[in-house]
């Protein structure tokens, strides 16, 4: 008897290792709520990762703020990440409040054509967040109700490059101690 | 004399009012413009951004030790606690153990660092309230001596630096538990100085109370965190809903208040000023000798691929850190989500109908950092 229950335990285990079920993680109710929506899960080192098209993405999240199992009512941040040739990561970090879970939601904008619509239909406090990552990333967030630029100025001209962009130049910065001060200082005194 | 102003020929014109981005009842750089008719607000536009200094690429372009610093500057009256948040986005991604003795050790000093700030809060809304000189006097005396227990710990009195992804940058005074205990006994006094001053004040409530009022579902629906939301009645504190550190070790209940009002949030953060001191005696108690950093650290931290998105309470809210790792020894991507300006973004909310002096008001109840919102 013992030695079956173990033997079932081994080929679990094996089990996990080749495909992981995420059965530790909310995957299960997250996937049937979104039966309609191509969702692919992934691990991160603290909440479930799932990956939704963009054409789908308000739909998805719509989808699981309204759940009742889920009720993602609450958006913790919104923000981009650049992955270069890869195109642009939009992620949405939700937290429920009535049933205490958290999810990661990411898409996929191609480089050509960085476009994507809002979540401010879904969340209000999607608002100055979007226009925080529309500025940073130069993603267009289609129907915002105010898509002014927020913290940076109103008359930059922002239309070829992208602070948070990979490709955006970062200004060396002047160490002033140590060898160099040294150096310019004997520069200094030759002149 | 009643006179029926329905039947004058007057034109009637809302008036546009400038407030900031240079006023000290803005708390930094912040600029509003109000929408005026008389006295009432009708519209407000925030503008922010005066203090962007572009920490998030500053931290995907320097290592992740260095990053500790950058964090200090964009929350610079509770440092600690946004450290905090930082350095346990790194140690989840690198898999790293910090030893029992420096979680309590970080525990006591972010929340002596909310005490401080909460100190500090308290002090400046009091002026913005009209009660100028003695609140503010009260609020920088107890928040001074914290911050010179501080010092005395880290060298610095604000861009402190001390926490290290694994541990502590060095071990604390022999003479910290007696210290802290100094400190709270005096922050303890200044909870009842206080609490005399202006709870009970005729003329503070009636300048508080029912100003600025924001549901439970607005304030979750604009992501509102920390002592702001509590106040509406959401019992929401990362320490309790999702514990970090030792916190689940500790008791405490999560302080709430359901009127969501200006006075509200004032007494909230009152109240987690005593919170504060209890957790701490709690922490003191339990604090016993050990390693403060695990035996094998690397000089040069290099993490492994991975993302992780690390929240914490901090005195104004949730303080996040989402870290996206490739591998190598910067961050590929480092994003702060900051508790104030998701806060701010509700201030149209609560202004809208109220009066211009109220509007300072709420603006004081949101506690708002600059620093943090532009970061």
């Amino acid at each position: 008897m013992s030695t079956d229950d173990n033997a079932a335990g081994t080929a679990e285990e094996a089990q996990v290792e080749v495909v992981d079920t995420f059965d530790d993680t909310i995957w299960d109710t997250v996937n049937r709520t979104l039966r309609a929506v191509d969702v692919r899960p992934e691990r991160s080192a603290l909440d479930l990762i799932i990956h939704i098209p963009h054409a789908d993405i308000i739909r998805g999240l719509r989808m699981l703020k309204q759940d009742a199992d889920l009720q993602f009512n609450y958006l913790r941040c919104l923000t981009a990440v650049d992955n270069e040739s890869e195109g642009i990561d939009v992620v949405y970090q939700l937290y429920s409040v009535p049933k205490n879970i958290n999810l990661t939601v990411k898409t996929t904008l191609p480089n050509e054509n960085k476009v994507i619509e809002t979540a401010t239909t879904v969340w209000k406090a999607a608002n100055w967040l979007e226009r925080e990552t529309a500025e940073m990333f130069g993603v267009s967030f289609s129907g915002h109700p105010d898509p002014r630029p927020l913290l940076m100025p109103e008359d930059i001209d922002m239309s070829d490059t992208y602070p948070l962009l990979k490709s955006h130049p970062f200004a060396e910065i002047d160490v002033l101690q140590g060898e160099i001060l040294g150096h310019d200082r004997d520069a200094e005194g030759e002149g | 004399m009643v006179v029926d102003t329905s039947a004058t020929e007057f034109e009637t014109q809302d008036l546009l009012l400038n407030v900031g981005p240079q006023h000290p009842s803005t708390h930094g750089v912040f600029r509003m413009v109000l929408e005026i008719d008389g006295e009432l607000v009708k519209d407000l536009v925030p503008y922010i951004g005066y203090l962007h200094r572009g920490a998030e690429k500053l931290c995907e372009n320097n290592d992740f030790r260095q990053g500790i610093g950058y964090m200090d500057r964009t929350e610079y009256l509770a440092a600690h606690n946004a450290e905090l948040s930082y350095v346990m986005a790194v140690e989840a991604l690198a898999e790293i153990e910090v030893p029992e003795r420096a979680q309590w050790i970080r525990m006591i000093l972010c929340e002596l660092n909310r005490i401080s700030s909460h100190f500090m809060f308290l002090g400046a809304f009091g002026v913005d309230v009209g009660v100028f000189g003695t609140p503010f006097i009260y609020g920088w005396r107890e928040r001074e001596r914290i911050i010179d227990l501080f010092e005395e710990i880290s060298g610095d009195r604000m861009m402190f630096a001390y926490f290290r992804a694994g541990g502590l940058a060095w071990e604390v005074p022999l003479n910290f538990p007696e210290r802290v205990r100094e400190v709270l006994e005096s922050a303890r006094q200044g909870v009842k100085d206080f609490d005399g001053l202006l709870t009970q004040n005729e003329i503070f409530i009636a300048r508080t109370k029912n100003v600025g009022v924001i549901t439970a579902d607005d304030a979750i629906e604009m992501g509102m965190s920390g002592p702001t939301i509590r106040a509406s009645g959401v019992p929401l504190d990362l320490r309790k809903t999702e514990p970090y550190l030792q916190y689940d070790q500790i008791s405490f209940e999560t302080i709430t208040a359901d009127g969501g009002d200006v006075f509200d949030r004032y007494l909230v953060r009152l109240q987690e000023i005593s919170q504060s001191i209890d957790l701490i005696e709690q922490c003191l108690e339990r604090l016993e000798d050990g390693p403060i950093m695990p035996e094998k650290m690397p000089r040069m931290l290099r993490l492994p691929e991975g993302e992780v998105y690390i929240r914490t309470e901090a005195p104004r809210g949730e303080y996040g850190i989402y870290m996206v790792s490739k591998g190598g020894n910067k961050p590929h991507r480092l994003k702060v989500r900051s508790a104030c300006l998701s806060n701010l973004q509700a201030l149209k909310q609560m202004c809208v109908g109220q009066y211009v002096a109220d509007a300072i008001i709420v603006l004081g109840s949101i506690d708002i950092v600059l620093s943090e919102v532009d970061r």
